[in-house]
């Protein structure tokens, strides 16, 4: 589903923030992503979905070759990958629902299908009954969960979440790694990058370790070894 | 697709609402670059109708003696008519002289009584040579001075062409300095469009990079700044153009009394030409605008 080979990342001056990294995802895996501050996790998330080019190396999504994506072409790529950070990225003057219906707008969806599509997403991350709140009257689990909700609407094959708890407590942020492993029982893959030792424990998924942009570990039932 | 086409105008119309006090200032130096190019229009206008309307006055009188018998004068007008520089002569009688007196004085009760107690016609008969071209006039002078003949009285070689001169030189002047305005204007104009399309984009800065996670095209994503740039110069060029008509209506009647008989009439220009000067105004304004939102966009989009 997700090949980096060989894959190495410099940012002027000096820094290199992956080096020779090979990783390979398969369909339907729950993949945690480890390491310190500064290894490069961020950096394969923004190789994935466009947004920085690998200066060596490949990287594969399915069997699109994106390493030299062109703008052009990056809309489509982000169709099929849906984010989540760890500051949700909302809009603060639209409703959780209005966001997640924005996402549709912008790419030309009909009001008609907009209309089916928010409510059934909404349902999904269990924000029914909060989707015609503003996002400074909802929790910050519930709006993590709108961003979740915003990134299934076109229902990618791979939904990649950067820190997605980072700002929250450890309630808030169980039920979203519950949500998470929701949707990847749903079928979709997904990539949970994060810092969090319990976490990553609880969860007994594959867990892959960076460090200095090399891979260091990759486990199929994995501890937070770093 | 006409979907996307409804968003981004409604997304263009956003831009332009939400910075509202922005907005109203690139509005505003897009009505003074346009007036001001507009200005410079009517000046050109004016100076025109006032050099053309010279250049028609611009003729020598050749007075000739009472009583001459006809066929002289008609000899006369003939030969005079031959000459290298000239355009036409026209032979003004004793009478018809009277007459276009009589009516250049109608409102001047003294001098025509003072006419009627004279109890012959005073007026002498006149050829008026009128040049092949004003700027030559030099030389038809000299031309009429060589010709001799016993029944002319008088030459009166009043000098239009000095006065002539004078006023290319002031238009041109005037034409320099309205130019050099415009111009200024005009930067001014491109400066603030970038950057006002600079701040829009700030302004949303939030929504592109939503726009951009989500896989919003690029098109979709730069359209709706350079559709507003479009919104600031219709508006720019309908409001100007409503205020330099408000401004003709009032400048109108000070250039009909100081422009006496020149028949300078800006008004009905206006009236006969709004479609293409609003048109091409749009079309000029238009493309500059959408030059400089389209650098702007091009730059700060990429957040
Ligand atoms: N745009 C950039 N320009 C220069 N250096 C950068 C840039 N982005 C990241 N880096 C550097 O690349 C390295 C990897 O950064 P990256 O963001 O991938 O780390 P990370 O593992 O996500 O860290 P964190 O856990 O703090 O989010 C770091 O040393 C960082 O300073
Ligand atoms: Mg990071």
């Amino acid at each position: 589903m997700i090949r980096f080979i060989n894959a190495s990342k410099f940012y002027p001056p000096q820094t290199k923030a992956l080096d020779n990294l090979s990783l390979h995802i398969y369909p339907g895996e729950f993949v945690s992503i480890v390491g310190q501050s500064g290894s490069g996790k961020t950096t394969i998330v923004k190789c994935l979905i466009g947004e920085e080019k690998l200066d060596e190396g490949r990287v594969i999504v399915g069997d699109w070759d994106i390493t030299h994506i062109s703008n052009r072409e990056i809309p489509y790529l982000r169709r099929q990958i849906g984010v989540i950070f760890q500051d949700f990225k909302l809009l603060p003057k639209k409703t959780l629902a209005e966001n997640v219906a924005f996402a549709l707008q912008v790419c030309g969806k009909s009001p008609k299908k907009i209309k089916a599509i928010v409510p059934s997403v909404m349902k999904i991350v269990g924000l029914t009954e909060q989707m015609n709140r503003y996002p400074n009257e909802v929790s910050g689990g519930e709006q993590q969960r709108a961003a979740i909700a915003r990134a299934l609407v076109y229902q990618p094959k791979i939904l990649v979440a950067d820190e997605p708890t980072g700002n929250l407590d450890s309630i808030n942020a169980e039920e979203i790694v519950n949500l998470l492993l929701k949707i990847n029982d749903l079928g979709t893959t997904v990539i949970l990058v994060t810092h969090n030792r319990e976490i990553v424990n609880n969860l007994n998924r594959r867990v892959i370790s960076i460090s200095d942009g090399r891979l260091v570990n990759d486990q199929a039932r994995g501890k937070y070894i770093i | 697709m006409f979907l996307s086409l409804a968003r981004i105008i409604k997304f263009g119309f956003q831009d332009v609402w939400r910075n509202f006090w922005l907005s109203l200032a690139t509005i505003m130096i897009l009505v003074l670059t346009l007036f001001s190019v507009d200005l410079l229009l009517a000046l050109r206008i004016i100076g025109q109708a006032a050099v053309d309307n010279l250049k028609n006055r611009v003729d020598v009188s050749i007075y000739l003696k009472q009583g001459v018998p006809e066929d002289k004068i008609l000899n006369l007008k003939a030969r005079l008519a031959n000459l290298n520089n000239v355009q036409e002569v026209n032979y003004i009688s004793q009478s018809a002289a009277l007459e276009s007196f009589q009516r250049r004085h109608q409102s001047d009760p003294e001098i025509l009584q003072a006419l009627q107690e004279l109890d012959q016609n005073p007026l002498a008969p006149t050829l008026t040579v009128k040049p092949k071209d004003p700027d030559h006039y030099e030389e038809l002078i000299e031309e009429l001075d060589q010709i001799e003949d016993p029944i002319i009285e008088s030459r009166n070689f009043q000098d239009n062409k000095k006065l002539l001169d004078k006023i290319n030189y002031i238009t041109d002047k005037i034409n320099d300095v309205a130019i050099i305005i415009s111009s200024i204007f005009l930067l001014i104009m491109i400066l603030v469009m970038f950057n006002s399309v600079r701040l829009a984009i700030y302004s949303h800065r939030q929504e592109i990079v939503i726009m951009k996670l989500v896989g919003a095209s690029n098109a979709f994503i730069k359209a709706p700044f350079l559709f507003s740039s479009l919104i600031y110069t219709l508006v720019g060029v309908v409001l100007t153009a409503v205020i330099f008509y408000a401004f003709l209506t009032v400048l109108q009647p000070y250039l009909d009394t100081f422009f006496f008989g020149y028949n300078i009439d800006l008004i009905t220009y206006f009236n006969s030409h709004w479609l293409q000067i609003i048109g091409l105004q749009f079309a000029g304004a238009a493309m500059v605008n959408l030059l400089a939102s389209y650098i702007a966009v091009g730059k700060y989009s990429k957040i």
